[in-house]
Order: structure tokens, then sequence, then C-alpha cells
């Protein structure tokens, strides 16, 4: 086997990796941090991608257009929570009720508006030459993308005032307000925080996985699994099951097939809570 | 300068406390006592808005307080909830930041203050929260309470489950605040020498009703009333 050969493999799982990592944020951020089981979470990827497929359709430029799609679905989020989910903390089956409603409302609301299926936003592709190989230039930069996204959630979440007074506010909402926070519109900003994030990852993932009203679902499965495997360490958790699941699968799909790259992920999530029925990051002791 | 006024409250439909009144003055450690269920704990969170207020109202200097808890504490209350309940998973800093930075004050100067008050804490500045002893606990929660910059400080049973060379250095440092900062107190204990060793007047409450008011001394010499009231 080449040289050129492993490391096209290597990262074209890195990079598939970074997807899951981008997908899966904001899930982290609302259901690994603020325990609230948003099974809409693929559909507001969802809302996203179609937010800066719009925008971009205006003509306006792609980057600008995925910040748009960001703020938009974070906006969209923050009404999310305000209408329905601040009615539901701690409600888990209502919880799942809700957002399940709210899933099908957005995915039958995208059909209706859109259609099945939708033309893609025509992004130039380029590749990188590898020795023999190639791999899309757009695939690394997610690389880039997911490495950026990654530190900078991290440093709101631990450096910020927002981000202390943030985690306090989740982990103990009635103490929070008994020394000053504003629990309820703190945790409205920490909900469309991971919309947000979700937005953000709909619409940058745009060149690579075209806006569909049922894209969501590729993703809300491995997302959910990959913040339980988490734990309770939720960001650092994030990153380290999705880039586990995300390489080993890919590397797998790379020599086999897709079908056998997904049964990977599956059978390995298996593993891992059998292992550590509370999350790989159970018995850490760090914030995030 | 803190006042109860008929303070009527509890959960849901059940009334727990009925009429409570009471005052503190600038300057003054008050004791709020009673057996276990006489309810203290609703008292103190009647006046911190964390249970439903049927009627009466809770003021600071003649100026009633809005609903909001989080409202009450940037007017000048500051609590240190049974239990602790510090952020676990927040660092000894982090639990103290988040108190400053929600009521607008500086976080570095709240940090160093906190350490400065109780040295204890320096050690295990950046630990989480959750690895603390309960003793320790119950110092961070005193800490994060005063970075609000509190007129008056509530404790609800400081004590409870506090190794007793900590529950002195707790009495030290309130004994301190109170004297140097002119910070108000009212206490709420089983624990009748800490409070005594504190306050110089309490309440003492009784099913859900202020059963009597008594200087340090009066408690002092009535042995009936120790007895009958808190059980010792």
């Amino acid at each position: 086997m080449e040289i050129d050969y492993l490391l096209v493999v290597l990262l074209s799982s890195l990079t598939s990796a970074s997807v899951l990592i981008i997908a899966t944020l904001g899930l982290a951020v609302i259901f690994g941090l603020m325990g609230v089981v948003n099974l809409a979470h693929g559909e507001f990827i969802m809302f996203g991608a179609y937010t800066a497929l719009v925008v971009t359709r205006s003509g306006v430029p792609f980057s600008i257009a995925v910040i748009v799609a960001a703020l938009v679905t974070a906006l969209f989020g923050a009404i999310v929570e305000r209408v329905i989910i601040r009615r539901l903390y701690g409600r888990l089956l209502d919880t799942l009720l809700a957002t399940w409603g709210l899933s099908l409302v957005l995915y039958q609301s995208a059909v209706l508006i859109f259609g099945s299926v939708t033309p893609g936003i025509g992004m130039p592709q380029s590749n990188v030459r590898i020795g023999d190989y190639t791999i899309s230039s757009y695939m690394l930069f997610l690389l880039g993308v997911a490495i950026v996204l990654v530190l900078a959630l991290y440093w709101l979440l631990t450096k910020t005032g927002y981000g202390i007074v943030a985690r306090a506010a989740i982990q103990d909402s009635e103490t929070a307000s008994a020394i000053g926070i504003e629990s309820g519109r703190i945790n409205t900003m920490t909900f469309a925080l991971g919309s947000g994030l979700a937005g953000f990852a709909g619409a940058i993932l745009l060149p690579a996985v075209p806006a569909t009203p049922g894209m969501g679902f590729a993703f809300v499965i491995k997302a959910f699994l990959t913040v339980v495997v988490a734990g309770p360490v939720t960001l650092t958790g994030t990153v380290l099951a999705g880039g586990l699941l995300g390489s080993a699968a890919n590397i797998v799909a790379s020599f086999w097939t897709t079908v056998a790259g997904n049964i990977v992920f599956f059978m390995l999530t298996m593993g891992l809570l059998r292992l550590y029925p509370n999350g790989i990051t159970a018995r850490w002791n760090r914030k995030l | 300068m803190f006042k109860l006024t008929n303070a009527t409250g509890g959960y849901k439909k059940t009334t727990i406390i009925r009429d409570v009144s009471l005052s503190i003055a600038e300057n003054e450690i008050v004791a709020l006592l009673g057996r276990n269920g006489a309810g203290k704990t609703t008292v103190i969170k009647y006046a911190m808005g964390l249970i439903d207020a049927f009627g009466g109202s809770t003021s600071i200097d003649g100026k009633e307080l809005p609903v909001s808890t989080a409202k009450r504490v940037k007017a000048g209350i500051g609590y240190v909830p049974q239990g602790r309940n510090v952020f676990p998973r927040l660092t000894v800093l982090e639990n103290v930041a988040a108190a400053a930075i929600a009521c607008g004050h500086n976080r570095k100067d709240a940090e160093e203050r906190a350490l400065s008050d109780f040295p204890m804490l320096k050690p295990k500045a950046s630990v989480l929260a959750s690895s603390l002893s309960g003793g320790q606990q119950q110092v961070l929660a005193i800490a994060r309470a005063l970075a609000t910059k509190p007129r008056i400080l509530i404790l609800d049973e400081p004590t409870e489950g506090v190794q007793p060379s900590i529950v002195d250095e707790i009495a030290e440092v309130i004994r301190k605040l109170n004297r140097d900062k002119g910070l108000a107190v009212l206490v709420a204990e089983q624990d009748l020498d800490f409070c005594l060793s504190l306050a110089d007047r309490a309440y003492v409450l009784d099913k859900g009703v202020i059963a009597r008011e008594a200087t340090k001394s009066e408690i002092l010499s009535d042995m009936e009333l120790q007895h009958e009231l808190l059980g010792v």
C-alpha cells in the first residue's frame, strides 16, 4: 500500500469525522449541556441549509449566506425555546413529543415550500492532489472549520462571562437565579446558540450535502449517538466520540461500502456504551 | 433596613408560613430559630421569591422588592441555600465569578476578595466545585453569595454537615464582615450555640408562625423555651 493512499484515507476519514462533529455541536449544546432531547435537531440543520440556499440564490456570497443562516436559525431557536421548550424543561417524554412534532412540521413545510428535490448551489469544485490521488479541497476546508468551531465554542463557554453564567444556569437554574442570574433569558440564549450551530452546520455543509427536506434524518441519529457516547464532559467528549466514530466508519466505508461503514458506526457505538454506560467521559474531572 | 411584613406563602395551594413579620437593621445579625419543619427554609425562600407568595411583602429600606429572584439579589440580598448548591461542574473561582458577572460586578475583584476572605479556597481555586468537601462547599457558597455584594446575607442552615473547625471559621468571617462592612445577616439554624455566638436577637418560628422574639440573654436564661421550641 502506498503512502499517498494512506494519507488520502487518513485525511478523508478526518474530514468525515469533521462533518459529523460540525453537525453534532449544536446538539451537544442543546442535549449534552441543557439536557433537552431535541428530535428536531436534524430539521434545524435543514433549516440552516435552506436559509443559506435561498440567501445564496438571491445573489449574496456564500460565505455571508452561511453567517446569515446561522443567525436566522439561532433566532428561530430562540422563538422555539420561548414558545415550546421553556415549558418542558425536565419533562423528557413531553419534550420528545413536542420536538418530534416540530420536526414533522418543519419537514412538511420544507416539502411544501421547496418540493422534495432542490438544485444545489453550484460551487466550483476544486481538488487537492496527493500523489496519485485527489481529495476535495472543500472537504479539507471543513476539517479546518471543525477545529476552529470547537475551539471557539470551548472559549465561549469557559472563558467568557456569558459562558460561565450559562453553564451555571444550565446546572441549577433555581440556584442560578438566587445569585442574580436571569436563568430564563440565559437559557433562551443558550438554546439559540445550539440552534445557530445547527443552522451553521446545514449551511457550511451545503456544498457537500445538498439541501433536501429529509436531510435531517441522515444527521440526527448519528448526532444523538455521538453525544450519548460523549458523556458528561460534553464538548471534549463530543470531539473524541465524533472523531472516533466518524473516522472509523469512513475508513471501513473507503475500503468496503458505505453500508459497512454505517454498520461499524453503530456496532462501535454499542460496544462503547456497553463499556461506558454513562459515556466515555463519565469519570473525567473536566468542566467541558 | 430589611423587612418581611405579614409574609404568607407555601407551595401550590398549601400555606406553610402565615403572617411572618421580621426586621433586621443595618449592622445587625439576627437568628431564625425553630425545630425541623417549623418553616425556617420557607421563610427564607419567601424572602428570595423562590416560593408562591399568598400575601405580605419583602422590602429593603422601605422599598418593596420585585417578584423575580434574580432582581431581589441585585437589590441587595445575598443567599446561601440549604445544602449549599454549588455549581458542581464549575470551578471554585467560576462559582464566584458567575455571581459577580450576573450582578454586573468586576469578576477579577470578586475572585480576589473571595480568596482573601477564605484562604482555604486558594489551593482549590481551579478544581471543580463537586470535588470539594461539604465544609469547603459551604464556604464556597458563602463566598459566592458575597460576590453579589449584598447588604444583607441570608444563610440557611450553614453548619449542617460541616466539620467544627470550618464552622468556627465561617462564624469568624461572618462576624468580621458584619463588623467591618456593616453587613446585615439573617441566619436560620438548629445549632443554637452557633447562632448565639453570632446573633444578639432571634425570632423563634413554630408551625409557620413567629412564636416569639427574644434577645440572646432571654434565650440563654429561659431553659423551658430552649427545650420546648428547639428540642435541646
